[in-house]
């Protein structure tokens, strides 16, 4: 599947308006589009890592190598002024979807914003990494600008499947390795698990600048069932047996009491926070962060 | 008009109702399933009411009414419809004057009917005169409602009666007036019957007794008999109607002709075989009797003589010897009307027969059929429209 698969025609063409911002200025000189906080020449040296696989064989640093006989990468911050990574949640429960448009989950939706983000990202010579939430662990691709890790992240974009639940703890560690402060992190969630919501407040303690999307379907906004309804959670294998007309005023009463409850604990932690329903456009969110601000729109 | 049930416990059936109900309730209670990841937030207190809703309500009422109609169907259901005949029946024996008829019964409005097979009008003409009187007076004692007055004109002398006096359940205004009814015409013909007698030699003297049992008989006065006695050799006249053959085996020339439609008395048959019709005193065995052909042969087991015979001297021989040739003599049928008022009485016609109970069966079937039918167009209906 290519870009064009992935972003609908009509979204792509919205995306012309929108420009990837930091509300503080990016570290760094020179290159990028982005106003730098640093001070004095540029090209600043930011530290040595380990090579991995899928890094460019140019940016090893061989003289590092004769010395040591390691591959390094040999990282800067002169080339990327700004950095947005994009966090997509596959836990089962994002397999939901809505019963009038069973093929547009809350995963395609998700993968539609975030190449959407890879697309303003690649035009703007900002990096990208894509990091995908799954129950073996998170799988990381490492953050970089041009068009061939923009493909790169399509094919892994196209990959993702969601099952089972959100990972572990320890398996997330390697992600404050790699996710450096004051850059950009986009996490695509539905925010139902507590640890979902944890890993963003704590992304944004340390300095790293969060945005959050809470992926909603249509049917969990309007609850629109009547009758008896055997509801089943795919993640948890709870299900429920409920009169569902009966249930709906309080459901959606618990339900909006949830949603500003989290609203309020990310918003509190400097989140800027918006909520995606599947029936709507899936540029509403980034046109809520990015847009210019006389048209930003409300989600 | 009412209503009644021949076979009440078929409303057992009644039973198979709870079927469709059944099924009916059983797709209400079923649960959609939805994949619903927010579900902690749905409150688990309120379970799914059972509502007694039925789907499809109309398919279930047609469903309902057809096994109802069935299970009256096997409970028999008739209708007892009083006959609106009016209130008095007159019926006239054929025989009966008319005229005399009509001023014996003095009743208005009556309805007058031939007392005949199918009780025609009496304007229709007359019926003929042997008709079985007491079988249709049951008849028509069983057929008419039981408010209805009988009032029955018969001849002086009635005929096609049987064994018994009529018991009627209707209290029966009996009339007799003047005039007879016909006798069959056998029974009245006094023409004497053609008796032959062929005899071997030897049995030649034993003629006497039967010259006298059948001079006897005449004598009696209701039959007479032409008697030709002649030796064995000599042929049949045309006029004779019965045999008496006497001393040795019968050619075959006789035997064709009893085939033929003759009755003949054949004696010295030890080993004939036939139903015993006349035994002695110790219940032996002397005459027999057979169907040949369409004819009938009376054998006599020992030879025609006082001394192998002694019955052949008792006084009522000649009597034996006509029931022997005649066969067995017809019941009496005819008697003065006077002695034949009949009984009155619940006789076994019971109330049931004497109504005219009308069976619902057909219109049951066909109302089943056509149920059956808007039940299966419905059903397929709304199949397809799911």
């Amino acid at each position: 599947m290519s870009a064009a698969a992935l972003i609908p025609a009509d979204v792509r063409a919205r995306l012309k308006n929108l420009r990837l911002r930091a509300r503080h200025g990016a570290g760094g000189d020179g290159l990028g589009q982005h106003a730098s906080r640093s001070r004095g020449a540029g090209l600043e040296f930011a530290q040595y890592r380990a090579y991995e696989q899928g890094d460019e064989p140019r940016r090893i640093d061989w003289k590092l190598y004769a010395r040591s006989d390691r591959y390094f990468v040999r990282e800067s911050e002169r080339d990327s002024p700004l950095t947005i990574w994009l966090v997509i949640d596959a836990s089962a429960s994002m397999a939901q979807h809505d019963a009038v448009r069973p093929a547009w989950r809350k995963l395609d939706a998700a993968k539609t914003i975030a190449a959407c983000a890879i697309e303003l990202a690649l035009r703007q010579g900002d990096r990208f990494g894509l990091i995908t939430l799954a129950a073996g662990g998170p799988n990381l691709i490492a953050a970089d600008a041009g068009a061939r890790h923009r493909d790169r992240c399509m094919l892994e974009l196209e990959r993702i499947a969601c099952a089972g639940a959100w990972p572990a703890e320890p398996t997330l560690r390697p992600l404050w390795e790699r996710v450096l402060p004051s850059s950009l992190v986009l996490i695509l969630s539905d925010f139902f698990d507590d640890a979902s919501a944890d890993l963003a407040l704590r992304f944004a303690a340390a300095r790293r600048e969060v945005l959050t999307v809470q992926m909603l379907s249509a049917e969990e906004r309007d609850f629109p069932f009547t009758g008896g309804h055997r509801f089943l959670d795919a993640e948890s294998g709870i299900e429920r047996r409920v009169e569902a007309a009966a249930v709906r005023n309080d459901f959606l009463d618990r339900f909006a009491v949830a949603r500003a409850g989290l609203t309020r604990r990310f918003v509190a932690s400097g989140i800027r926070h918006t909520e995606y329903f599947l029936d709507t456009a899936p540029d509403l969110p980034l046109r809520h962060f990015f847009g210019l601000i006389g048209e930003r729109v409300r989600a | 008009m009412n209503f009644a049930l021949l076979a009440p416990l078929g409303l057992a059936a009644l039973v198979a109702l709870a079927l469709p109900i059944v099924i009916h309730l059983v797709r209400r209670i079923e649960l959609t399933t939805t994949e619903f990841a927010a579900l902690r937030w749905i409150s688990e207190r309120i379970r799914p009411r059972r509502r007694l809703r039925f789907e499809r309500p109309w398919l279930l009422l047609l469903r309902l009414s057809l096994l109802a109609l069935f299970a009256l169907l096997l409970a028999r259901p008739i209708l007892n419809e009083p006959s609106i005949a009016k209130a008095a029946w007159v019926v006239v024996a054929p025989g009966s004057e008319l005229g005399a008829a009509r001023a014996a019964v003095s009743i208005e409005n009556a309805d007058w009917h031939w007392l005949a097979p199918g009780f025609p009008a009496i304007e229709s003409p007359a019926p003929s005169a042997s008709v079985p009187i007491a079988s249709l007076l049951r008849e028509i004692d069983a057929d008419l409602p039981s408010g209805t007055t009988l009032s029955v004109v018969v001849p002086e002398e009635t005929a096609g009666l049987d064994g018994e006096r009529p018991l009627l359940s209707h209290e029966v205004d009996w009339h007799v007036v003047s005039g007879r009814m016909v006798a069959d015409a056998a029974s009245q013909s006094h023409e004497p019957i053609g008796l032959a007698v062929r005899y071997a030699p030897s049995a030649e003297p034993m003629l006497k007794y039967l010259r006298a049992a059948i001079t006897a008989l005449d004598a009696q006065g209701s039959t007479r008999f032409a008697l030709d006695a002649q030796p064995q050799d000599s042929a049949l006249g045309g006029s004779a109607r019965e045999l008496v053959w006497l001393g040795s085996e019968l050619p075959p020339a006789i035997k064709s002709w009893i085939e033929a439609g003759g009755t003949a008395l054949v004696d010295n048959q030890p080993r004939a075989t036939g139903a015993p019709i006349w035994r002695d005193a110790d219940g032996d065995v002397l005459a027999r009797a057979q169907p040949l052909g369409i004819g009938r042969l009376v054998t006599l087991s020992a030879a025609f003589s006082p001394q192998t015979l002694p019955a052949l001297l008792d006084a009522d021989f000649p009597q034996r010897l006509f029931d022997l040739l005649q066969g067995p003599s017809p019941a009496p049928t005819r008697a003065p009307a006077s002695a034949l008022r009949p009984k009155h009485g619940d006789s076994t016609t019971t109330s049931a027969m004497r109504t005219s109970a009308k069976p619902l069966d057909p219109w049951l079937v066909l109302l089943i059929a056509s149920l059956f039918l808007i039940e299966r167009v419905v059903a397929t209906r709304a199949r397809a429209s799911t």
